[in-house]
């Protein structure tokens, strides 16, 4: 596939050009519908994905038969890289479209020929883990130190201070996002509407009082002014 | 008239457990051969009680947030 294609994703974007070149000969795009299942749990892993445009989740299905969302990954995230990088070498979760997707694929061998032929590639790839850790560690702290319904507020104000990524969110992706569960969030949301901080509308959850929800998300007063600068997740 | 935002179905992953459609409070929702379907277009309400029922993932009910205008 092309390299201009490739530079847009965070992960390739500061290698070098014959890194660049040697994963754009290495990679294919594919094109999926939305509703389509990319990756499921236990199969062995053959690829790694880096999403082009739309978004997909990740989940896992308990004992029950229930789904369990872990994650909701859009343009620019590397999909399934872990399950290609353990000993075990399965897929570590179930993947599916939740809009139409574009990505860059790297099959199995090719990830491994890059990974052991281009240093900058490995590094890239390493930083992006540290990143990774780095946000699971304030995830961690923000639990233990954060009630969900602090971070549920400060969730909402981030929200709608970014660019609308196609698709939304459903209540259980915001539930895996602030380490929680459905129902929870659910019950907050009431809460929030029925003490009108928020409105909801069909698909839209409406924020309607500013000073009340930096309140409920614990945050400076002084950052309600600037309610519309880009989201830090 | 525009037609009003309902949750999506994924047929493909449905397995006709039927609890949608007994758990929806309006009953816009029935059983059809193919699946659950919207009935009528207008009655659901996107209380979006369909997406927690569903066990198996199979109905979306996403929600985009924005700040009053």
């Amino acid at each position: 596939m092309k390299t201009d294609k490739l530079v847009h994703i965070p992960l390739f974007s500061g290698l070098s050009d014959r890194t660049l070149q040697a994963v754009a000969l290495r990679s294919f795009e594919r094109t999926l519908p939305a509703g389509q299942v990319l990756f499921i749990e236990g199969e062995q892993a053959e690829s790694c994905y880096f999403i082009l445009e739309g978004v997909v989740r990740v989940y896992r299905m308990n004992t029950a038969g229930r789904m369990q969302i872990l994650a909701r990954l859009s343009t620019g995230a590397p999909v399934n890289v872990v399950s290609l990088l353990t000993e075990a070498r399965k897929n570590r979760a179930n993947v599916e479209s939740l809009t139409d997707v574009k990505a860059a694929v790297l099959r199995s061998a090719d990830f491994e020929w890059l990974m052991a032929h281009c240093p900058d590639f490995s590094t890239a790839l390493l930083r992006t883990f540290a990143r990774r850790i780095a946000r699971m560690t304030d995830l961690a702290a923000g639990l233990s130190l954060n009630s969900v319904r602090v971070r549920l507020a400060s969730f909402l104000i981030d929200l709608a201070g970014s660019p609308q990524t196609a698709g939304g969110w459903t209540q259980d992706e915001i539930a895996a996002e602030i380490g929680t569960v459905r129902d929870v969030v659910g019950r907050l949301l009431r809460d929030f509407e029925n003490r009108d901080l928020i409105r909801r509308d069909r698909q839209q959850i409406i924020l309607l009082d500013r000073e009340g929800l930096y309140r409920e998300a614990k945050r400076s007063s002084d950052e309600i002014s600037d309610a519309n600068k880009p989201a830090l997740m | 008239m525009t037609e009003q935002k309902r949750p999506q179905i994924n047929l493909a992953l449905c397995d006709r457990c039927g609890a949608c459609v007994e758990g929806c409070p309006v009953d816009a929702l029935v059983m059809t051969e193919h699946g659950p379907e919207f009935s009528s277009p207008l009655t659901c309400t996107y209380c979006t009680d369909c997406e927690g029922l569903c066990p198996v993932g199979a109905i979306r009910a996403p929600l985009n947030v924005v700040w009053e205008t």
